[in-house]
This record gives structure tokens, C-alpha cells and sequence, in this order.
């Protein structure tokens, strides 16, 4: 026993029992606790029976649920330009020109401030005959306000704008670090054999970057399917069920109706795709063989 | 960087020719205005928002949606400024903001380098287990973990207060693989000196190895000050005290309440996201550093 406390196991766990305890009530048990709850209509306010599969068969057939599952999927689209754009930004800002610190944290300010106020700053720039409308109509693209968020055919592309808006920031900053982790030698050696600038890129700095993509790519993928915050402060899910994520629809669901049960299995639902997805991914990511450290 | 190096060298290579040299600093100057022109039209792009919006705060009375639209201030005014500060008790909200934020990173950056720490040094039963279990949480998220969470707040009778706001926050998968991957990158002489001096495990962990990881540290503190200074809807969920909210919540009030007095509603907004782009500010030296580290392993 002694012996026992002097080892390392009894070090390693001692370290990480504060974390593992906190990890187990606010991780690992809502992931097993929502199974049971989906097999009931738990709802805070009355009595709660064990209604089987009941939860799961309804939101088959429940028709905002399935928009709101498509309206997520929809809303994956912005991964690649997201994506490109913050390689690119990161690519034109990974010099060392005067002032080029200035212009990183410029494009890194969109990232650190609150949803609450970029969405107020969106929702007053794009409103009728607000700057947005007012300069695309001075400039002649457009002849009369566009309603950016009340069109139910353009809301959910604007919401995604303004997602791409302020995410490419952070990005932008993680590309950054990748291009400046390759190591300038092999650059040197190749510029030494003659290989030009394009050859650089295409054969240095794009392989090296892979796992850097990859990885962005991943979280982008997460976030983009599990987006709420612009949703739930711009639009509410309208106009009609438009922008309705599933997100959106399982906090309606869970604390606005306090329907916990059948939130959960909605939850349970989107859980399972988001796995399978993200399988596919890890999987893939396996196979591009990414080891380049 | 690239292209400097390459100007070096070409410079090096070729001859020392007047008319050659003048074409060559033209391009560069090219070069340069061209980047310029493309920094400034995206600095615009991603600031001009923020600067509209500080615009419309500085010009009390003006109706943004009028036409033409007031898109550049035409005079300057801090009115809104002085009028929202004394409508809205802005010093209690803000205190309420430091305390949830500094909660919320004092515990995220403790316990992710604790037990980060194990995964990455030290060799011990079960660590596969405890790997596995953690990777299999970012593969399989929980949608509706704020339903659990509500009600294990309850049950723990932290409704209302700050640690019902941040527990749920508090220690994240992610951070603990950061600080991890942080650990690894560290010389095993650092521990095995510490080792020969006497010194406890946690001693070595504390006062040797966490100074090592500062930029790692700094990335964690920056990403969760973010995520707790800008948090509103989970705070909105678990105080039933509007007195107790954080300032984005409080603001979400403001904006209902006055829908139409854009000058004070910018300037509360302007007031709300000043601190953290200032935290940002200071630290990003190191958010950057740590950041390149992070990644790489």
C-alpha cells in the first residue's frame, strides 16, 4: 500500500482526479444520462412515465426537426471558403512587411468579441436602408433593399456570412502558426536546386500545411453543424423555419418547452450523425497517411 | 518572409547592374503597395463594422436607419456614453463579468495542466483507458448536455450563483489534449533534475515545468477569458437574478428595452467588448507563440 502511494500510478492519478471528477459530471454523465431520459417524457412540470421509443419514432416524423437537421447540414457549405479564404489571409499576412502585426490583430478582433454584439452590429448594417443596402445600391449592384434577414431564401446564407465573417480571424492565426512551423531550410535547399516559387508551394508549404488543414477543417466541420449563438441572437429560427439549425430546435425544445425528453432523443439523433461524420473524417485523415513532423 | 529571403538572393546572383537595380526596387515597390492595398481592403472589410459602430455611438440622437444612411460620424459627442453608464449600472455588471471570466480560466488553465500532465509524462496503469475515454467525447458530443447540466446544477443547489455558471465550463477535453501535447515537447532532464534535488512530483510540476508552458497557458487563458467574458445564455439560464448577469447578457436586456436608441445601445456595446479586444491586446504576444506550439505536435 505504501509502496503503492509512492508510484507513479498514485502520482498520475492523484494529478488528474480534480479534472477526471468535473470531466465525469459535465461530460461523460450528459452523455449517458440523456439516454434514459430520451426513453421518457421528462418535462420538469408533470409526472414523468417510460414512453419507450416513442421520443425517436416522433421525430421522424417531426417536420421542423428534419428542416432543422438539412438547415445544419446546409450550413456545413461554409467549411471550404472558410477554410480557403483564412489560408489565403494567412498566406498574404505570414511576411515581414512594416506593420504587419497591426494587420493580424485587426483581423483577430471579429474573433475575440461577444456573438451578442456582432450579431447587433450585422442586424443594423444589413437592416432596410442601412449602410449595407445604401452602398451596394450607390455602386449600382443592387436597385432596391434587399431584406438580408427577413428573406427566407437568403437569411440562412447571411446568418453563414456572418459566421464566416467572424471566424476567419481564428483561422487565419492558426494557418499562420502552420506556415511559419515549416522549417526555412527546405525552402533554401529547394530555391538551391532551382525550383521556382510555384514549385515551393505546391511541393513545400502545401504538404507541410495538410495536417494544419485537416485539422481546421475539423473543427470548422463541428462548429459549422452545431452553430446556435448567431441563430439564436439574429434570427430566432425565422422567418418561418428558415434558419432553423438543430441546435436551435433541441434548446427550443429542452428549455423553452422543458420537454427534456424529447430533447434528448433529438439530441441523441444529431449525436449519432455527428459521429458517424466525424468518423469519416478521422478515418480519411488516416489514410492521407499525416505525419510530417 | 518568403519573399525577402527570395530578394536576397536573387540580388546575390545577379550582376550589379544601374538599370537592372532600378527595375528590381520597382517591382518591390509594386509588390509592396499591391499588399498594402490588399491588407487595408481586409482590415476594412473585418474593423469597418466596429468602426461604424463606434461611430454611431458617438453621435447621440442620430436614427442610423434614416436616409442617407449615417455611415461617418459628422460630429462627436459622448452623451450616449455618459447617459447608458448612468441608466445601466455598468461597474456591477462588468464586476460580475470579471468574476465569472476569472473563474472560469483560473480553473480551465489548472485543471487542464493537471491532468494533462500525467498523459504526457508519466507511465501508469489505466492511461489507455483515460485516453480513450477522452478522445471518444470529442468524437461523440453531447447535444443536449445543457439539459444534464440544468439538472445537475439544481441538484447540486448552484442555481443562481457563479460556480453553477462556470462548472459546466470548467475543464474541457480539448485544453486537457493542448496542455498534453505542451507537456510532451518538455526535456525529460527538467523532471529528472527536479528529481535529484528532492523535489516532489507537484513541486516539479509547479515551479520547473508550468514556466516552460507559459505560451500554452496564455492560449488556454485567452481562448476561455473569450468564451466566459462573451458568454450570455447559459449565465441567462442559471441566474434567475438579472442583478448576477454577465455584461452580454445584460446587454441582450438592454437591446430589448430600447430598441430604438441605437447611440446608447452601441455605446453599451462598445463599453462590453472594449476589455476583452484590450486582454487581447496584451496577451496576443504570447497567444501567437503558444499557438505554433500547439498545434504542431
Amino acid at each position: 500500500m505504501i509502496k503503492w502511494l509512492r508510484s507513479e500510478s498514485f502520482t498520475a492519478w492523484a494529478f488528474m482526479t480534480p479534472g477526471l471528477l468535473l470531466l465525469a459530471v459535465f461530460v461523460f454523465w450528459p452523455i449517458i444520462y440523456s439516454i434514459p431520459l430520451a426513453l421518457t417524457d421528462y418535462s420538469v412540470i408533470s409526472d414523468t412515465h417510460f414512453v419507450g421509443l416513442d421520443n425517436f419514432e416522433a421525430a421522424f416524423k417531426d417536420r421542423n426537426f428534419l428542416i432543422s437537421i438539412w438547415n445544419s447540414l446546409l450550413y456545413v457549405l461554409i467549411v471550404p471558403f472558410l477554410q480557403i479564404f483564412s489560408i489565403l489571409m494567412a498566406v498574404l499576412v505570414n511576411s515581414r512587411i512594416p506593420g504587419i502585426k497591426i494587420f493580424r490583430t485587426t483581423y483577430y478582433i471579429p474573433v475575440v468579441t461577444s456573438m451578442v454584439a456582432v450579431a447587433l452590429i450585422w442586424s443594423w448594417l444589413l437592416g432596410n436602408n442601412s449602410v449595407v443596402n445604401y452602398l451596394l445600391i450607390q455602386v449600382g449592384l443592387i436597385s432596391k433593399d434587399i431584406h438580408w434577414l427577413s428573406d427566407s431564401n437568403l437569411a440562412l446564407y447571411v446568418l453563414m456570412f456572418i459566421t464566416m465573417w467572424k471566424g476567419l480571424g481564428y483561422y487565419m492565426m492558426l494557418y499562420l502558426a502552420g506556415l511559419q512551423n515549416i522549417p526555412q531550410d527546405l525552402y533554401e535547399a529547394a530555391r538551391v536546386d532551382g525550383a521556382s516559387r510555384w514549385r515551393l508551394i505546391v511541393h513545400i508549404t502545401l504538404p507541410l500545411l495538410k495536417p494544419y488543414v485537416l485539422f481546421c477543417t475539423l473543427i470548422s466541420l463541428m462548429s459549422a453543424i452545431r452553430v446556435f449563438d448567431e441563430v439564436y441572437v439574429l434570427t430566432k429560427g425565422g422567418p418561418g423555419t428558415a434558419t432553423l439549425t438543430s441546435s436551435l430546435y433541441i434548446f427550443q425544445k429542452g428549455m423553452e418547452q422543458f420537454n427534456f425528453g424529447y430533447a434528448s432523443a433529438l439530441g441523441l439523433i444529431v449525436g449519432a450523425m455527428i459521429a458517424v461524420l466525424s468518423i469519416i473524417v478521422f478515418r480519411f485523415n488516416r489514410k492521407g497517411g499525416v505525419n510530417p513532423y | 518572409m518568403m519573399n525577402l529571403q527570395n530578394d536576397k538572393m536573387l540580388r546575390s546572383s545577379l550582376p550589379k547592374k544601374e538599370s537592372s537595380r532600378i527595375m528590381r526596387s520597382l517591382g518591390r515597390v509594386i509588390r509592396m503597395t499591391v499588399m498594402y492595398v490588399l491588407l487595408v481592403l481586409l482590415a476594412l472589410f473585418l474593423m469597418g463594422p466596429f468602426l461604424w459602430l463606434l461611430s454611431v455611438s458617438l453621435m447621440p440622437g442620430r436614427n442610423i436607419f434614416s436616409t442617407p444612411p449615417a455611415i461617418f460620424p459628422t460630429f462627436i459627442d459622448f452623451d450616449n456614453y455618459v447617459q447608458v453608464w448612468q441608466f445601466m449600472d455598468f461597474p456591477k455588471y462588468m464586476l460580475n463579468t470579471v468574476i465569472i471570466t476569472v473563474l472560469g480560466v483560473v480553473l480551465n488553465v489548472v485543471l487542464a495542466s493537471l491532468t494533462g500532465y500525467p498523459l504526457a509524462v508519466f507511465r501508469f496503469k489505466g492511461k489507455n483507458v483515460v485516453f480513450t475515454l477522452l478522445i471518444a467525447t470529442m468524437i461523440i458530443p453531447s447535444y443536449t448536455a445543457f439539459i444534464v447540466h440544468y439538472l445537475t446544477i439544481q441538484g447540486l443547489h448552484l442555481g443562481n450563483t457563479y460556480m453553477g455558471v462556470v462548472l459546466p465550463g470548467a475543464v474541457s477535453v480539448f485544453n486537457i489534449f493542448l496542455m498534453r501535447q505542451t507537456f510532451i515537447h518538455i526535456p525529460a532532464d527538467v523532471r529528472d533534475s527536479g528529481k535529484m534535488d528532492g523535489a516532489s512530483e507537484f513541486r516539479i510540476w509547479w515551479q520547473l515545468v508550468l514556466p516552460l508552458v507559459k505560451p500554452a497557458l496564455a492560449v488556454i487563458s485567452l481562448l476561455e477569458a473569450m468564451s466566459f467574458w462573451n458568454s450570455f445564455l447559459w449565465p441567462i439560464v442559471i441566474l434567475n437574478d438579472t442583478e448576477l448577469y454577465p455584461l452580454a447578457a445584460a446587454l441582450t436586456y438592454l437591446n430589448g428595452q430600447f430598441a430604438y436608441n441605437f447611440g446608447w445601445i452601441a455605446a453599451g456595446t462598445m463599453i462590453s467588448v472594449l476589455p476583452i479586444i484590450i486582454l487581447f491586446l496584451f496577451t496576443q504576444r504570447y497567444y501567437m507563440e503558444g499557438l505554433a506550439g500547439a498545434v504542431k505536435g
